[in-house]
This record gives structure tokens, C-alpha cells and sequence, in this order.
């Protein structure tokens, strides 16, 4: 019989606060992390159509990691690490004290070593010296450099693997986290969502691809507005979470505090197109009718959805029809937040971010505002969305992550019933 | 009606894009209608346009080019000299390397 999942540790390197405790207080009261980006020194900004992103700005590798750990990883990586250091910290587990090849680790990460990345490829290409190439070039880019070095900090030796399907990354870490314990090959797995590559490539990337919000570079806490009628693009974030997931016997054995239960998982591709979403909201339904179905929870039983939600035109009123697809006459009566209308989208790392509000809500009763849902977008209206604040006791929520690549996952969490 | 220099500039983009005969693009051929362009390829005729005509399309202008002739006109109206320049990109740091076009 397959192990009950639960979640018992949580850590957060967010634009709305480095730590559970100050990305919770500022997602409840729906303070926004998003802010101009002062320079891509040394390129001008004015070379960008969009001028906004959700970046950290005090993020100190000493203070947050401490060791000399961090030194030869790139900055997801290093958020990677800080998160699941916060995580390993909060569930209270002490690996040492566990078999090592039981504890695993499982990344998701979309662009990985980016910020060393682009420089060393930049510079190749200006000055063509190949001797010059930084000898940690390979080690920084590798994607899986932040499940190495989780696993190097940790001492985790079990099943260390990364994900990587873009926008989807970590949500579908969460779920293979799940399939591992369940099938018995871990006690435990570290689960982290990293990615910082608000970087003049990667940044001018997505602005040519016209999916970044430009409207509102003046006021850039209004940029992010899932749902709403003057939405016109994504915000870029950056940041990591990090879940600590095992089964429910390693957790009763070891007394730990379990915040929700991680019931169910589904993962498909829309095999449609590289970065457009079928327009009729079938695939999308379907994802979340499998994940529901995958944890035996009926769609009677969801109260809260964790919408995937990046203020794209397309893309909210794609998941809107969905979710009125799947929950028909019930789908007014669901609360759902869009956690990237406070931190932007942070990529690889929405599914956890996503995961670690998604938790809070059901641990607390307490469901962050959607902030900037002013003018609520008639294609994308659902009673459940809030620029306020909710309360509500959560049986089940569903967390949505849809990545390019035609790629989508559904997380099914609830409330823990021993 | 469009200068017929541009509006043959931008049907011969769409037909290397699309691989068919430029005689059978029409100024009154809707990108996504009749040409069959999803957001993406329109995206990325735009791309070619910006760079054929050395102009930038800011976000809010993509609203109004649905049609070929459309498009036309507006390359018309930007590159006239009634109209402000389009802003400049900044001095490349790089040895600017032939731009290619995204392959489907």
C-alpha cells in the first residue's frame, strides 16, 4: 500500500521576504514585491520595453548561507540553498539522524545558472579568448548544481534530481517528491523551487517574446494583476521555496509537526503549442481533474486553488474556463489567489512558492489577497478571486503550474487527518 | 493605401516565413484569418519587420496590426517624416552578429 505524503518544513527567499514568516505576514496583508529595475548595468534600460520585475535586493549569501557554500553557485542556487536550509530548520529533522540515502532531493529549476551564464557567454563571444571562460563556468550552468549542493549541504544522499519543464518546474518537483515516497524510495525529499535570471538576456528575451507587463513601468506594484481587464503581461521574479516532504510514518515516528497532507499529482502536456495554451481550457481541466483523481478527492471537496495565474491575457482566461469547466456550479464558491500577482513569476520556483502559500492557507485559514484585481476581467471572473484577504477552513486545494514547452501539473494538498 | 515598397517588403517576409508563392499574399490578408499566423508568428513577423525597417514596435501598437495592409501603414506612418523617429536601440556592446530569424 503506497505511504501517506506529508509536509512537515517550509522555507521561502522571496520578493516579498526572505523567510516563511515575513513572505506569509506580507502575502496576507497583499504587499507587493514588485519594483523598478534600477540598472541591467552596464545596459540602459531604456533598451527595454518593460522596466519592472520582482527582485531581491537584500539577499546576502553570508548572512542567508552562511558557509563558503555558496561561493561557486550561481545565485538560484544560492537561493536554493537558503530556502531549503529555512525548510530542513523548520520540520525540526536532523539528517544525521537519519539514513542518508532515505532523504533525497528534488529541484525545480527553469533557467538555472543564468547570471554567470550570460557573462561568461557574452564575453566569449566579444573578446573570442576561450582560455578566459571562468573555470566555473560548466560547474555554475549545470542545471542540477542546486540539487548538488542542497544535498552537499545537507548531507541528503538519497534520490537528487532536477526538474526542469519551465514554468511547471517545481510544482512537478513536489509531485515526483510524492511518486518517490510513495513508491518507497525515500523517507523523505527535500523539495526546492529556484530561479534568478532577471538578467539583460534572459530579461530582454521574454520582452521580445511580448510577455512582460510594460504598461505599468510607472507603478510597478500594479504590473502583476492576474485577472484583471488591464492586465498586459507577466512580471518577472526571482526567489525559491522549499518544502520538506516525507511520509507519514517517518513523520509520526519522528513526532514532527505536520502542516498538510500532499495527496495527489498530475502531470501532461498539452502537445499544442511551445508557449500558447489551448485556448478552451480543456487541457488545463483535465490536468486538475487527474491530480484530484490521483488523490481521490472529489471536486466537491476543494476549497482553495493556488491558481498558476501570471497576468497574461491568454493565459488567466484560459485557467478561469477551466475551473469553471471542472467545478461547474461549485466554482464560485471556490477561493483562489494568484500568488504571483505579490512576488511576480519567479519560473522554476512558482510551483513552490505557490506550494508554501498553498500550505499556510490550509495550516492557518487564511487565503492571501490577489492584489491589483480592480476591474475584474468578465472572461476570467470567478467569485473566489479577492483583492482582499479571505478566511476559509480548506478540506482540499489545488495548486496549478503551466510551463512553456506546453506543459502542465496540478497539485492536490489537504487538510491532515490523522 | 500603404507605399507598395513596404507593403512588398512585408508580404515578401511573410512569404519566406510561411514558404509560399509572395503572389498569393494579398495587403487585405488578415495575419491570423486568412494567413493562419497564431500570437506567436505574429510576434515574430514583427521581430523581422522592426529589423528590416530598423525600428521598435512598442507593446501597446501591436493592437492595431492584424492585417497586412495594417502593417504596412503603420511602418508607412512610423519611417515618414511627420512622425518622430522610432527610439533607437542603444549602441550594441557586441559585435552585432547577423540577426536570424526563429525557425518554427
Amino acid at each position: 500500500m503506497a505511504s501517506r505524503v506529508v509536509i512537515t518544513g517550509l522555507g521561502v527567499v522571496s520578493p516579498i521576504g526572505i523567510g516563511v514568516s515575513t513572505f506569509w505576514k506580507s502575502a496576507v496583508a497583499g504587499q507587493s514585491g514588485i519594483s523598478t529595475i534600477t540598472s541591467f548595468d552596464p545596459f540602459p534600460m531604456d533598451g527595454y520595453r518593460s522596466k519592472v520585475a520582482g527582485q531581491i535586493r537584500n539577499f546576502s549569501p553570508e548572512q542567508h548561507i552562511g558557509s563558503s557554500l555558496g561561493d561557486r553557485v550561481d545565485r538560484y542556487a544560492q537561493f536554493a540553498l537558503a530556502a531549503s536550509r529555512e525548510a530542513l530548520s523548520d520540520s525540526g529533522m536532523d539528517i544525521k539522524k537519519e539514513s542518508p540515502h532515505r532523504v533525497g532531493v528534488i529541484v525545480g529549476a527553469g533557467m538555472g545558472g543564468m547570471v554567470m551564464g550570460e557573462r561568461e557567454i557574452t564575453q566569449l563571444y566579444l573578446h573570442q579568448k576561450p582560455h578566459r571562460v571562468h573555470p566555473n563556468f560548466i560547474p555554475v550552468i549545470t542545471l542540477n548544481s542546486a540539487s548538488g549542493i542542497v544535498a552537499m549541504a545537507t548531507g541528503a544522499k538519497g534520490p537528487n534530481l532536477t526538474i526542469s519543464t519551465a514554468c511547471s518546474s517545481s510544482a512537478h518537483a513536489l509531485g515526483q517528491a510524492w511518486y518517490c515516497i510513495r513508491t518507497g524510495q525515500a523517507d523523505a525529499v527535500i523539495v526546492v523551487g529556484a530561479d534568478a535570471s532577471i538578467t539583460p538576456l534572459v530579461f530582454a528575451g521574454f520582452c521580445s517574446l511580448r510577455a512582460l507587463s510594460s504598461k505599468f513601468n510607472e507603478q510597478p506594484e500594479r504590473a502583476s494583476r492576474p485577472f484583471d481587464r488591464n492586465r498586459d503581461g507577466f512580471v518577472m521574479g526571482e526567489g525559491a521555496g522549499s518544502l520538506i516532504v516525507e511520509s507519514l510514518a517517518h513523520a509520526k515516528r519522528r513526532k514532527a509537526r505536520i502542516y498538510a497532507e500532499l495527496a495527489g499529482y498530475a502531470a501532461t502536456s498539452e502537445a499544442y503549442h511551445m508557449v500558447i495554451p489551448r485556448e478552451d481550457g480543456e487541457e488545463v481541466a483535465t490536468t486538475m481533474k487527474l491530480a484530484l483523481k490521483a488523490a481521490d478527492v472529489s471536486p466537491s471537496e476543494v476549497d482553495y486553488i493556488n491558481a498558476h495565474a501570471t497576468s497574461t491575457n491568454i493565459g488567466d482566461a484560459v485557467e478561469a474556463k477551466a475551473i469553471r469547466a471542472l467545478f461547474k456550479n461549485r466554482a464560485d464558491r471556490i477561493a483562489i489567489s494568484a500568488t504571483k500577482s505579490l512576488v511576480g513569476h519567479t519560473l522554476g520556483a512558482a510551483g513552490a512558492i505557490g506550494a508554501i502559500a498553498t500550505t499556510l492557507a490550509i495550516h492557518t485559514g487564511q487565503i492571501h489577497p490577489t492584489a491589483n484585481y480592480d476591474d475584474p476581467d468578465p472572461d476570467c471572473r470567478l467569485s473566489g478571486i479577492s483583492r482582499d484577504p479571505q478566511e476559509k477552513k480548506i478540506r482540499a486545494a489545488l495548486l496549478n503550474a503551466f510551463g512553456f514547452g506546453s506543459n502542465n501539473a496540478a497539485v492536490v494538498l489537504k487538510r491532515f487527518r490523522a | 493605401m500603404a507605399d507598395r515598397v513596404i507593403v512588398d517588403k512585408i508580404i515578401q517576409a511573410l512569404a519566406e516565413y510561411l514558404k509560399r508563392d509572395a503572389g498569393t499574399i494579398k495587403a487585405a490578408h488578415h495575419l491570423r484569418d486568412d494567413l493562419g499566423l497564431d500570437s506567436m508568428a505574429v510576434i515574430e513577423l514583427l521581430y523581422k519587420i522592426e529589423e528590416t525597417f530598423d525600428l521598435q514596435i512598442p507593446d501597446q501598437d501591436l493592437v492595431g496590426l492584424a492585417t497586412v495592409g495594417s502593417v504596412a501603414s503603420y511602418v508607412e506612418g512610423r519611417l515618414s517624416p511627420a512622425k518622430p523617429a522610432a527610439k533607437k536601440t542603444p549602441k550594441p556592446i557586441a559585435t552585432k552578429s547577423p540577426a536570424k530569424r526563429k525557425a518554427k
